[in-house]
């Protein structure tokens, strides 16, 4: 028989667990230091760059793009050069690859703490380098399309299923949420508004963590949880339903992120029932995944590689129940906004995608340096302060998030709300949040001990750059059946084009079915006569908003609650974010809402809490933002502005941006300066606070002070 | 107002049908695939992880016990 030598690409698998080691410890500190400032919010020391707001998505990014991120492309990169029996299709696109991502990485780094965001959650980094991760994700999917071309396995196991399945839909899902009109080398305004940017983003951002943390990880599970036990999986015919069920059902559940907002019912409810649906094929695969272990469960025992699998598939289970539990509207209407959502995120992340990461680490690393670990048991230190840093984690996130959930909507028995200071819910969860940045901290001791064990394993060692390995080459025509019949599904995972073609289709239907109305909805959003576009002064106010994350913990969607209606007012209305690229409605409330903030509190009082919010709300947890008091706003770059918003709908007149803006705003910071005397305050109407002013008191005004016409079509 | 959305698209009544066929059809023919594979081929996929085709160059390096 004709066999082919060749060799295994180790440098590059190497390469991506090194930077999932360092990136993984930079966004666990950055998270930890997010976490640190809720309870202690001087721990910015008074920076900007390091505020809450602007390290939230720097975590986040971090977490999920490079943490997570390059510990896919790891566990990928080995286990399709063996399950393809192939090296990579090209080792300078595998280069490119990797230097092209920690490049985008780093640039993450460096613009999200100096507060270039587009404010959508997990897509906050600005239009070049959206097109620069679009670029390196091409690199991605050829060189993966490639390898799985020149395989000499006639078979495309399931895992390289899930490889293909991400890299096509993650493509798609960054296109359509990335369109956006750039203002500026660093600012962009997204192309949808409102309720329209809303559904495109959940869409996207449910589906981020559904292709980005979900998909390639279970393909890295059904290749190395059976590697580690030296088992076959236990039923292959249930891991085929889990991809197709997966991808299939997956894809329609966005809305879920929305419940009780403006977002149209039927969107709502579609979202709600296809989260429902994906508990069935989710546990199929989880079950998939233990089941594996059925005989061998003593290694688990002794093996810390199995022990990390077996807490991370348990957390993808958990996770994957409480996610379609909390998409039933009844149980949204309690946790969403609340810590819960934190809570179930952090599950997910630190059981299902940290675990199952530190567990190829630990797997890949002895063989990667032809050697032992260095220490079993600091591993098994490791998996057991990391378990207890998840459960110190999330249970007094999980009582933090009932609690506000709770406290929001309890009335009196006259009537009245029994904590209408929403301080009052923020104060009750403070030892929360401290017991959960102790939990956070374990987290990290467990990592930086992974690190070190990992380097001494590396020491100890020595590296294999390629590994020879020798198989016959793919035969040109695909033998047939046993009986001389070639079965279709056969036919079909043997040809990775056709494969990948109804892999698209199947993710495809569920977005058309959403896309499509959300363009019908587009046409049917009830107009509302008085809402206006912003005026140049609060154009800037929101981007400063934009600017530093203030989304991160205000929302700006009034439920139709009572016990929301009751204090904050009007709930929102469809037709008030017409205006709005991007929207900006939030997804946690670690202050109240916003929506129909202006004129509430008088200028000065904004001033002055923005100063120093203790001063205004003694026991606030919102950080000082002294800085907004003497930077001066960016009026150089208010007609690219202006015209950007023009060119996506905004209708300000031709040329206005070219003389009668600067006067209108200019106009109104006047005003603003007049007011902030009249509370014995004196600024400057250049200042960045005056914008902010502007926008905040502009909030929920204009339906406030004029009466709703809705125009049905 | 979800009802005008739903009731403006012209001949709105066939997607609910199409969309019950379609996830329907996707999930029978999901199950009468799987069902309808092999032993022979099913044992084949199953052991690619399993594949020692590199047992030489490194297996024999690996920890008995962890």
């Amino acid at each position: 028989m004709n066999v082919e030598t060749f060799k295994y690409d180790n440098r590059i698998v190497r390469a991506f667990a090194i930077a999932t080691v360092v990136w993984g410890i930079v966004g666990m500190l950055v998270g930890l230091l997010a976490a640190v400032q809720l309870f202690f919010p001087d721990a910015n020391l008074n920076l900007q760059f390091i505020t809450f707001g602007r390290i939230r998505p720097l975590h986040t990014n971090a977490v999920i793009f490079a943490f997570v991120g390059n510990g896919m492309f790891m566990g990928i990169y080995y286990s399709l050069q063996r399950l393809c029996k192939a090296r990579m299709f090209s080792d300078f696109i595998s280069w490119f690859h990797f230097w092209g991502w920690q490049s985008i990485i780093v640039s993450a780094a460096l613009t999200l703490p100096l507060g270039f965001t587009t404010s959508k959650e997990y897509a906050e980094l600005e239009w070049p380098i959206k097109i620069a991760i679009a670029v390196v994700w091409v690199a991605f999917t050829v060189n993966l399309i490639g390898t799985i071309l020149k395989r000499r396995e006639k078979h495309m196991y399931v895992a390289i299923w899930f490889y293909l399945a991400t890299a096509l839909t993650v493509a798609v899902l960054h296109v359509t949420n990335s369109m956006t009109m750039p203002a500026g080398w660093f600012k962009s305004y997204s192309m949808y508004a409102g309720v329209q940017d809303a559904l495109v983003q959940w869409w996207y951002g449910h589906n981020a963590v559904a292709f980005f943390l979900t998909t390639p990880y279970l393909g890295l599970m059904y290749y190395f949880l059976p590697k580690a036990a030296n088992r076959p999986v236990f039923s292959y015919r249930l891991s085929i339903i889990h991809f197709w069920g997966l991808i299939f059902l997956y894809i329609w559940a966005g809305p879920h992120h929305l419940l009780y907002t403006a977002l149209p019912d039927w969107a709502q409810s579609l979202g709600m029932v296809f989260s429902l649906m994906l508990i069935a094929p989710s546990w199929g695969g989880m079950l998939n995944g233990l089941l594996t272990l059925r005989g061998v469960w003593d290694k688990v025992r002794q093996d810390p590689v199995l022990k990390f699998m077996v807490v991370a598939v348990t957390a993808y289970g958990m996770a994957t129940l409480e996610g379609p539990v909390m998409a039933i509207k009844t149980v949204n209407s309690l946790s969403h906004y609340t810590d819960w959502t934190i809570a179930h995120a952090h599950s997910g992340a630190l059981g299902w995608n940290g675990f199952l990461t530190f567990s190829m680490l630990y797997f890949l690393y002895p063989r990667l340096y032809k050697t032992q670990l260095w220490s079993t048991k600091l591993a098994n230190y490791h998996f057991w302060i990391g378990l207890l840093g998840i459960m110190f984690y999330i249970i007094p996130i999980y009582v933090a998030g009932i609690t506000e959930g709770l406290m929001w909507k309890q009335f009196n028995k006259d009537g009245f709300l029994q904590y209408p200071n929403f301080l009052e819910t923020i104060v009750q969860i403070v030892p929360m949040l401290r017991l959960r940045a102790i939990g956070g901290t374990l987290y990290l001791v467990g990592v930086f001990m992974m690190a070190y064990n990992l380097y001494r394993t590396a020491k100890a060692g020595e590296f294999e750059p390629d590994t020879e390995v020798q198989a016959a080459p793919l035969e040109k025509t695909v033998s047939s059946g046993a009986h001389g019949k070639l079965s279709w599904h056969r036919m079909l995972e043997g040809k990775p084009m056709i494969f990948t073609v109804l892999a698209v289709v199947a993710i495809l239907i569920g977005g058309i079915v959403e896309i499509i109305p959300m363009y019908l909805v587009k046409e049917n959003v009830p107009t509302i006569a008085s809402v206006h576009p912003y005026t140049p002064l609060e154009v800037l106010g929101r981007d400063v908003y934009i600017r530093e994350g203030c989304l991160g913990c205000h929302s700006q969607m009034i439920r139709p609650f009572r016990s929301e209606t009751e204090r904050y007012g009007e709930y929102s209305k469809a037709g008030e974010f017409v205006y709005d690229h991007p929207f900006l409605w939030g997804s946690e409330r670690k202050g109240p809402d916003l929506a129909r903030e202006g004129g509430r509190y008088p200028d000065a009082w904004h001033y002055n809490h923005m100063d120093d919010p203790r001063s205004t709300s003694p026991g606030s947890i919102m950080p000082r933002y002294p800085w907004l008091l003497t930077q001066k706003m960016e009026m150089d770059s208010l007609p690219w502005r202006l015209s950007a918003l023009r060119r996506i709908g905004v209708p300000y007149p031709a040329g206005y941006e070219n003389g009668p803006a600067q006067k209108d705003l200019q106009a109104q910071a006047e005003k603003i300066v007049a007011n902030l005397k009249l509370g014995s305050v004196n600024a400057e109407p250049d200042k960045d606070i005056v914008a902010l002013i502007a926008y905040l008191q502009r909030l929920g005004t204009d339906i406030k002070n004029a009466p709703v016409t809705t125009a049905a079509k | 107002m979800e009802q005008k959305v739903i009731c403006g698209i012209e001949g709105v009544g066939i997607y609910g049908v199409i969309s019950i066929l379609i996830c329907f059809t996707f999930f029978t023919g999901t199950f009468l695939w799987v069902v309808s594979l092999k032993k022979n081929y099913l044992k084949h996929m199953e052991d690619l992880p399993l594949d020692g085709s590199e047992k030489n160059s490194t297996d024999k390096n690996q920890p008995t016990t962890l």
